[in-house]
């Protein structure tokens, strides 16, 4: 892949999470507004652009054996400095994510990426891969979330979009609505491609 | 042999970089944490404790050192009288670390306003139910002249169905209180005292 391929697959061609089918937990656990989404999408970008580049940088020096456990440690090394840096300065969010950011350091899109990138490219790739694949997620995560809140409450990132008289569908906000979201919106993706012609998950 | 030596040495050098610097933000950030969780957590806490305004709640501040653990006290001050406590204690044996609780009292009367959860990492659904009212009203009118014990331990606290160690958590949490009020009720008065003495000569410090 070339350094333009890199910065675009994550945006539709490996989108995340709709196309690796990787990371569903955070999609599914935080998207219950377009706020949390979008600060958890960029969480995830800020901690998938710089294990990227360490884990890139060190690629050499790291040795097969123990490369899992590496990567572990710079992954969690980062996910603890966004969640010190979120309680330091997005005190709300932090608290409304929870659990959720530290757990990011399980989140397989980000050790996905290590192995199957950063431990094979040069750093400027990786990072640029890193980007690529973050913003996609964040992407992913705002639209989850925007359709979840404003159905599920009748509001857009906390502003009213439905007059009074809207009834909103509170199921869409609790764990089911979650799923019956990401379902459809990965069946509607999965219908486009096979439309267009393309067929990116393998059978 | 030397392959090993080899593991153990890169991964050892990642190891101790990591900590290292987590170690740098955690220090340099520690203040900025310390202010944001005054903010929106201890500030709304005293808030529904003492039913005055958190901006001038929060700058009543002190810090009681016992032993090796600081004790965070705020205070509310009527007609030079001490007429309300908070006092924060970390309640140890949670199911997922510490349960950091506030307890409001009044200390003419060793009455309890109320108890407030500043922070836990219990589970959603089980442990963090302490954070609910029908659980923490418990405590509101107790004296907290003897330690408190769940009922299973025979005391008076229920605990909640499921979740026994973070009840568990949060009476450790307020028996630290207890003790702290039999030790040291005069140190904790006479700091006040010197606090709003200090306060009046210098014309209230921001």
């Amino acid at each position: 892949m070339n350094f333009r391929q890199t910065l675009t697959h994550g945006l539709w061609r490996d989108l995340p999470p709709f196309r690796l089918v990787l990371g569903l937990c955070p999609a599914l656990a935080v998207t219950a507004t377009a706020e949390n989404g979008l600060g958890m999408g960029i969480a995830v970008t800020f901690v998938l652009i710089f294990s990227n580049m360490f884990i890139s940088l060190l690629r050499k020096v790291i040795p097969d054996k123990v490369r899992i456990a590496s990567y572990i440690v710079v992954i969690a090394t980062l996910v603890v400095i966004v969640e010190l840096a979120m309680k330091a300065f997005f005190f709300p969010l932090s608290q409304q994510l929870g659990i959720y950011i530290p757990l990011i350091v399980v989140n397989c899109i980000i050790l996905g990426r290590a192995e199957a990138f950063a431990s094979r490219n040069p750093v400027h790739l990786s990072m640029a891969d890193g980007l690529s694949v973050g913003l996609g997620f964040s992407m992913s995560l705002t639209l989850v979330g925007s359709i979840r809140e404003i159905l599920g409450v009748g509001t857009w990132f906390g502003m009213a979009v439905f007059p009074d008289s809207f009834e909103p569908f509170g199921f869409m906000v609790q764990a089911p609505g979650a799923f019956l979201c990401l379902g459809l919106l990965l069946g509607l993706m999965n219908a486009w491609s096979r439309h267009r012609g393309e067929f990116f998950i393998q059978t | 042999m030397r392959e090993i030596a080899h593991l153990v040495l890169v991964l050892g050098l990642i190891c101790s970089l990591s900590a290292g610097a987590l170690a740098y933000v955690r220090t340099s950030l520690a203040p900025r944490i310390e202010m944001q969780e005054d903010f929106y957590v201890r500030g709304p806490a005293l808030e529904r404790l003492f039913q005055q305004p958190a901006k001038e709640l929060l700058t009543e501040k002190l810090t009681v050192p016992v032993g090796d653990q600081d004790y965070p006290v705020f205070y509310l001050r009527q007609d030079g009288e001490v007429t309300g406590l908070a006092v924060e204690a970390a309640g140890k044996g949670g199911y997922s670390g510490d349960i950091v609780i506030m307890i409001g009292l009044d200390p003419r009367s060793d009455r309890v306003l109320g108890v407030e959860i500043v922070s836990h990492s219990e589970t959603p659904g089980l442990g963090a139910k302490v954070e609910l009212a029908s659980f923490r009203q418990q405590w509101t009118g107790l004296i907290l002249d003897q330690p408190l014990a769940l009922a299973g331990d025979g005391g008076g606290i229920d605990a909640i169905t499921g979740a026994t160690f973070s009840s568990r958590a949060m009476v450790e949490g307020s028996n630290q209180v207890v003790d702290l009020l039999r030790d040291h009720r005069q140190e904790i008065l006479s700091l006040i005292e010197q606090r709003s003495a200090d306060g009046a000569t210098s014309g209230g410090e921001s």
